[in-house]
């Protein structure tokens, strides 16, 4: 990374983590400019690349933030740079970035369930139909680009009012995250509303920065609880001595380091081949969302038993990033479901 | 140096491997009498040598100045085309060579780092039966004799030390100051009269290993590798560094170790099996985390206090992993290799005895227990634990 770049990654951390410090909403994220940080200038983006959102997406996991951030900057904003380029897709983005439109993607974070399009897509419109069981966000939409399939399995994507659509809360015990099911039992579709893509395989591709997204949200939970149980450990004492200096203790704290290291080297290999959107970008992403979902739940588990007793009480917050952890594991594709992608990819060989 | 003149360079180490690294050296290689393994490792060196793939970590006036994306291409395509490991050279290549390069005087480097190129073969003789990982514990003593310290004790674990013409040697020369501030850094001769090196059997059956008797063994004064009390500083400071360096190649050849489970894997059948599937993809994953962490750690202008640790804790678990893995999917027949290719290092396909050998990693150098006090005291701040000395 040049260090102007890793300089200006350092600023944007530091002012991410002082304004989610403050409990920034939605108003003061899309006030930072953070939902435009990769859009080209043209749309009124700071025409950066992914790897800028990956800094804030970052510090939302550390911060356990709530908030549709990551459901905008990863998915919707994506999704619309993907698209073919026209006034109803650019008046759509330049309202994301400026933050005065919520889209969210009704992708369904679990992978079963999807929408398909009927009907001609003449003058009449054609017709939706399908559902997605835990769509990140669903419920602060303000509108809801749905992929579909054509008939013809032409994948696209549908520009929805959620008032035509059934969107119901799905709460879960992550109280930081909100979900929803998202369904379609007909819904008319105007023309315009259908967008194409501009690249063959958008819809894995949106998969994978998905999974990268949430990646970066997990790197910044383990983050945020190694450190948490270093300050913790070393001025907690028992036995007359700082816990932190008993070695089963430390040795623990050594592992989270290892983890959260690894972590860290494999979520920016995959930041960065999605910025550059190399070949390389699938297998990244699987490694990324596998070992640092998988490593947050370790780390976060971790603490919550070096906290002791406290870490077990509502009060001490280490719950709050457990959860948050354990559904970042369970979304977009479980560590297994990477893994097999990837050992998939070497069967193919 | 641009991607395309990198590619170039690939280009030419591949050709170079094609035509160069032994064909059939992994049987030729197994069970031969130590003779014909130091007489091909030392003809290897130099057919190394010559391409200039020696020493390529060493400074240009000394025979290497290879830039570090260049040295990690050079160890990927040695590893790829399956060259033999310069196990014996290790020691003198890596360790002494930073040591002097770092704390040696001109005179020094004048004399041992061109005799390393030609093939004098080093040993490290830092561990004692009474101070392995609490290596400031050591007792072996250099008494100052006008310009001739006189070194007594017994130094274990010492790699290839039957083979060795020098040995980086640790001594206590003043035994009433703290553990850590009485000790010195020599250079010994391993031909001194009073040197006695016995062979330890280890748990693969392999005598690599050896101890090392000194009786009034008398090392010139001009051979303490900086300050007298100084060598705990030299030994942290140069051995520390070099351990980045070492681990970009075997991080590498830990990659030619995978590939050849995959190969196993394929052949048993065992890829159709999820279970085996998943087990390989996370260690695919994990050696790629590894090799990024080494190239980051390479190319560091400083490393952090704990970055060489972690690599090498993370380095000889997985290599703990990778190895049973393979053992297991290998299955009965490996039991009968009864030995394994004596330039293989620890990833030499013979499954069971490079589970066994993979213990040659976790616990030399500071064992995984050592490593993790180590990274929690330096790497995180954590409070140490009481200790005396």
């Amino acid at each position: 990374m040049p260090a102007d770049l890793s300089e200006f990654h350092d600023e944007l951390r530091a002012s991410a983590s002082g304004l989610l410090a403050q409990g920034a909403d939605w108003a003061a994220i899309a006030g930072a400019g953070w939902p435009g940080l990769e859009v080209p200038a043209a749309f009124d983006g700071a025409d950066g690349t992914f790897a800028e959102v990956a800094v804030v997406l970052r510090e939302i996991g550390r911060a356990a933030a709530p908030g549709p951030y990551p459901s905008v900057a990863a998915l919707a904003i994506g999704t619309l740079d993907l698209l073919h380029p026209g006034p109803v897709r650019d008046g759509l983005l330049r309202a994301a970035v400026a933050g005065t439109a919520v889209p969210v993607v009704a992708i369904d974070a679990e992978g079963t369930e999807a929408f398909r399009l009927t009907g001609a897509s003449g003058p009449d419109g054609a017709r939706l139909h399908g559902s997605a069981g835990f769509v990140l966000d669903a419920p602060a939409a303000d509108r809801v680009l749905v992929p579909a399939l054509e008939p013809d399995g032409t994948a696209v994507v549908v520009d929805v009012d959620p008032a035509e659509l059934t969107v119901g809360d799905r709460p879960v015990l992550d109280a930081t995250r909100s979900l929803g099911r998202v369904a379609a039992d007909g819904a008319a579709v105007r023309p315009e509303s259908v967008h194409r893509f501009r690249v063959p395989d958008a819809p894995r591709r949106l998969r994978d920065r998905a999974a990268v997204a949430v990646a970066c949200d997990s790197l910044g939970i383990a983050e945020a609880m190694l450190d948490a149980t270093v300050a913790h450990t070393s001025v907690r004492h028992q036995f007359g001595r700082p816990v932190g200096s008993f070695q089963a203790v430390k040795h623990a704290c050594a592992d989270m380091l290892v983890q959260v290291t690894v972590a860290r080297e494999l979520v920016d290999a995959a930041v960065r081949a999605q910025a550059d959107g190399g070949p390389d970008a699938a297998a990244a992403s699987a490694m990324a969302k596998s070992y640092a979902c998988t490593a947050a739940v370790e780390v976060a588990g971790k603490a919550m038993q070096l906290h002791g007793g406290m870490g077990y009480t509502w009060e001490s917050g280490v719950h709050v990033y457990l959860k948050r952890a354990a559904l970042n594991r369970s979304l977009f594709g479980t560590p297994a479901q990477h893994r097999a992608r990837l050992a998939g990819r070497r069967a193919r060989r | 140096m641009t991607g395309a003149a990198l590619d170039d360079f690939r280009a030419g180490v591949r050709d170079w491997c094609r035509e160069h690294v032994p064909k059939d050296w992994r049987p030729a290689q197994t069970g031969v009498p130590d003779e014909e393994f130091v007489a091909f490792q030392k003809e290897w060196f130099q057919e190394l040598r010559r391409a200039g793939f020696a020493v390529p970590h060493w400074p240009r006036e000394w025979g290497g100045g290879m830039p570090v994306p260049e040295q990690a291409v050079l160890y990927e395509e040695l590893a790829a085309h399956d060259a033999p490991r310069l196990v014996l050279a290790f020691v003198s290549i890596h360790h002494a060579a930073s040591t002097l390069l770092a704390a040696g005087t001109d005179a020094q480097r004048r004399r041992h780092l061109p005799a390393i190129l030609d093939g004098e073969i080093w040993v490290q003789g830092f561990s004692e039966p009474d101070a392995g990982s609490d290596l400031a514990a050591l007792r072996a003593s250099a008494r100052r004799e006008g310009d001739t310290y006189v070194v007594n004790g017994q130094k274990c674990w010492a790699s290839g030390a039957a083979h060795a013409d020098w040995c980086l040697l640790l001594a206590r020369t003043d035994p009433d100051a703290p553990k850590r501030r009485g000790i010195s850094y020599f250079l010994m001769d391993m031909r001194t009269p009073g040197i006695d090196v016995r062979p330890t059997r280890q748990a693969t059956g392999e005598s690599h290993f050896c101890e090392i008797f000194l009786d009034d063994v008398a090392v010139p004064a001009a051979n303490r590798i900086g300050a007298e009390n100084a060598g705990w500083r030299v030994a942290q400071e140069t051995l520390g560094a070099e351990r980045g360096m070492t681990m970009l190649e075997l991080a590498e050849r830990l990659g030619g170790g995978f590939r050849r489970l995959v190969e196993l894997c394929g052949r048993t059948g065992a890829l159709d099996d999820p279970l085996t599937a998943d087990r390989l993809a996370a260690l695919e994953i994990e050696l790629t985390g590894l090799r990024a962490l080494c190239a980051k750690l390479v190319a560091a202008d400083r490393p952090g206090p704990a970055d060489a640790s972690i690599v090498k804790l993370f380095y000889s678990e997985l290599l703990q992993r990778i190895t049973d893995l393979g053992t297991e999917a290998a299955g009965l027949a490996a039991h009968t290799d009864l030995r394994k290719p004596l330039s293989s290092g620890w990833e030499s396909g013979a499954w069971p005895l490079d589970f066994l050998a993979s213990w040659e990693w976790t616990i030399p150098g500071g064992t995984s227990e050592i490593q993790r006090t180590i990274i929690g005291e330096r790497g995180l701040g954590l409070p140490r634990e009481p200790r005396e000395g």
